[in-house]
């Protein structure tokens, strides 16, 4: 699905990625965890494509093209999805209209046909239901005026109604209470399938009581230092970060 | 002394003389004021850039053009009209500044109101006509409204009894037509809104492109005690056109006006809105929308005179600027001694498409009263970087993506538009020049 190899990053005069390598099968969940400043953030940032960042040596692989040669939009309708850390307010475009141009651009792509007015609305409806999101939220403008949680659960919505084949989880479940949490996390359950593959990255071990990682990765000052199965996870909250990298110190 | 005449001959603004001494009117009540403008308008000259109200705005390109006044004209009339608001109610239309009568919609006066048009008006009471426009020209009359007093043939009159409450909106085109080439007209629309009277006034100005046309238009909107006025002012006309307006207004006590400002149209637009709230209660609410694209410089100055305790004004302009287009807001308000209580808000939000392109937008509150609330803000900048990367993460194509941010800039305007018809006029006006957003959702 994904194959990541020696993946160096700038932003601006700063080295920020120092060599990343990282595969992700199919079905497969991934969780990146790490300090603050560590690069996570930069490394799901430039798999969905944004601007601004400099990859200087390294490539990405994504189900056997160059994903890093691709506009953000390729991206996208290549079932690429990146669940913002920060989402975007926009006053003026309506969520229905995000979602309905978002799907039938994928479905275009795919060669499938785009959804009617009718069929879009069931389906939306059907995953807002899973969301416990109100309707009403449809013709808001995306985001506005939306609480941390709601923004979130709208991540996850638009996630379950894209069907991506490889989503991006940029700290998803910061600023979610205990019951937010749960939604957002039975949202991205509902989305594990084989052919799925999904990349989370997070602080806390919080997230992980709710979505298993197959695999837990380190990453510290631009390197994966570790990696290991969900049992990293849990010896991460106990001991913080520091043994992770006194032992990269010492080998 | 032969020096001196010969430039007093050459001075560009003297073919206006010319002009009007070219054209027969009645010897009536009128003459003494039309040739006492033109004369005002002679000595002033036209603004120039030590005016500090023209700062932005140059008048070079007009200074040079001549334009003689427009003759009636049907011809070719047929492209025009499918650029008109259709339903959009009682319609009357001016081609090339004159009424034209087999044009207006034909439907019976309700009761409480008296439509006609200004040459009617002249034609049967002169004196009466003389009076108002006196009125309305005082000292801070500009150099174009005295140009436009000067030479003014035809226009629109509107007069509502007391609580006289229309059904239909008063919908006045003012269409150029290909024999308005290097013409000018200084047609009028003139309201008179009786004590709890409520309408809603649409003024269209169009022509066909490539025509180059001078409209130097002045509106009066008198509104009494508890009347009520929607004003939308719709200006699309070509792009080598020269569109001049000014629009005033007067509000007494518990009156309420609103105005959308919308200006497309024309190679060099300057619009200049005076509105005075005389009346406590009274409410005043500008929106505007000015979208200057290729070379268009589309300038609207504002002028807000808070007068008397207990008024309040609301004001949002909104600026879209692309390709090498230049916009100009100026919004003044005024809060005079003893206004207390006087609120006022005011925005202006700009946006630039293009590296070429340009927005001035200057706010000015002068407040001599105390206890008055006043806010204003104006922002300039381009798409957010982080919007459209957001849009183009989910799918949407980069220029897709910049169609949704523009639209969703316009919306803010857009969405205080009370008439259907005005709305999707302005959604095709709007996506002919940006590309339509919503194909990918349809």
């Amino acid at each position: 699905m994904l194959k990541i190899e020696n993946l160096h990053v700038r932003v601006g005069e700063k080295q920020v990625l120092k060599g990343i390598d990282l595969e992700v099968a199919p079905g497969e969940v991934h969780a990146i965890m790490g300090p603050n400043g560590s690069g996570k953030s930069t490394l799901v940032q430039v798999l969905a494509g944004r601007e601004g960042y400099e990859v200087t040596a390294g490539s990405v692989t994504y189900l056997g093209r160059d994903l890093l040669a691709l506009p953000p939009e390729e991206r996208a309708r290549e079932g690429v999805f990146l669940a913002f850390q920060y989402p975007v307010e926009i006053p003026g475009v309506n969520n229905v209209y995000l979602l309905k141009a978002g799907l039938n651009a994928i479905r275009k792509h795919r060669g499938e046909p785009e959804l009617d007015a009718f069929e879009f609305l069931a389906l939306v409806r059907e995953k807002m239901k899973l969301m416990r999101m109100d309707e009403s939220f449809l013709n808001r403008g995306v985001n506005e005026g939306f609480s941390g949680g709601e923004k979130k659960r709208n991540e996850i919505l638009q996630m379950s109604v894209l069907e991506p084949k490889l989503a991006l989880l940029d700290e998803t479940d910061s600023g979610l209470d205990i019951d937010a949490l749960r939604i957002v996390a039975d949202g991205v359950n509902a989305l594990r399938n084989p052919e799925r593959s999904i990349v989370m990255v997070t602080h806390y071990q919080r997230l992980l009581d709710y979505v298993e990682p197959d695999r837990v990765h380190v990453l510290s000052g631009g390197r994966i230092v570790k990696s290991g199965d969900k049992s990293l996870a849990l010896e991460l909250e106990k001991r913080g970060y520091d043994w992770v990298r006194q032992e990269e110190a010492a080998a | 002394m032969s020096a001196v005449t010969l430039k007093q001959a050459s001075s560009p603004l003297e073919r206006y003389r010319a002009e009007f001494e070219a054209r027969r009117r009645p010897d009536d009540a009128l003459s003494a004021l039309r040739r006492a403008a033109l004369e005002k308008f002679l000595a002033r000259g036209l603004p120039g850039p030590r005016d500090e109200d023209w700062k932005y705005t140059s008048l070079r390109r007009f200074e040079s053009r001549e334009f003689a006044l427009a003759d009636a004209s049907s011809l070719a009339l047929e492209a025009g009209q499918s650029q008109w608001i259709q339903s959009a109610g009682t319609r009357v239309v001016l081609v090339n500044g004159h009424a034209m009568p087999t044009l207006a919609s034909q439907a019976a006066q309700p009761p409480g109101m008296t439509l006609l048009t200004l040459a009617q008006w002249a034609g049967h009471d002169p004196s009466q006509v003389a009076e108002f426009l006196a009125k309305w020209a005082g000292e801070q009359a500009s150099p174009f409204e005295q140009l436009n007093l000067a030479f003014f043939e035809d226009g629109v009159v509107l007069e509502l009894a007391a609580d006289a409450r229309p059904d239909e909106p008063l919908y006045v085109v003012h269409q150029w037509n290909q024999a308005g080439q290097q013409r000018m007209s200084h047609p009028r629309l003139i309201v008179r809104a009786g004590p709890n009277s409520r309408c809603t006034i649409i003024e269209h100005y169009l022509g066909p492109a490539d025509i180059e046309s001078f409209t130097n238009a002045v509106t009066t909107v008198e509104l009494a005690d508890g009347a009520s006025v929607q004003h939308y002012r719709i200006q699309q006309e070509s792009t080598r056109s020269f569109h001049i307006g000014h629009v005033g207004v007067s509000l007494e006590r518990d009156s309420r006006y609103s105005l959308h400002d919308i200006a497309l149209g024309a190679g060099l637009a300057r619009v200049g809105i005076s509105t005075r709230l005389a009346g406590s209660g009274s409410h005043v609410s500008l929106q505007g929308l000015l979208a200057p694209a290729g070379t268009q410089h589309l300038d609207s100055h504002t002028r807000i005179d808070h007068l008397v305790p207990h008024t309040t004004s609301n004001e949002a302009y909104r600026g879209i600027a692309s390709d090498r287009g230049r916009g100009v807001f100026n919004g003044k308000v005024i809060v005079h001694p003893h206004a207390q209580k006087t609120d006022a808000r005011q925005s202006s939000r700009n946006l630039l498409l293009s590296p070429g392109a340009e927005i001035d937008a200057k706010p000015e509150l002068e407040i001599y009263a105390d206890d008055v609330k006043c806010s204003h803000g104006a922002t300039t900048g381009q798409l957010d970087a982080n919007a459209l990367f957001y849009l183009r993460s989910r799918g949407l194509s980069e220029s897709e993506a910049r169609k949704a941010l523009i639209h969703a800039f316009a919306e803010s305007i857009l969405a205080t538009i009370e008439l259907d018809a005005v709305r999707s006029h302005l959604d095709r006006l709007l996506e002919t020049r940006y590309g339509s957003a919503t194909e990918a959702a349809r």
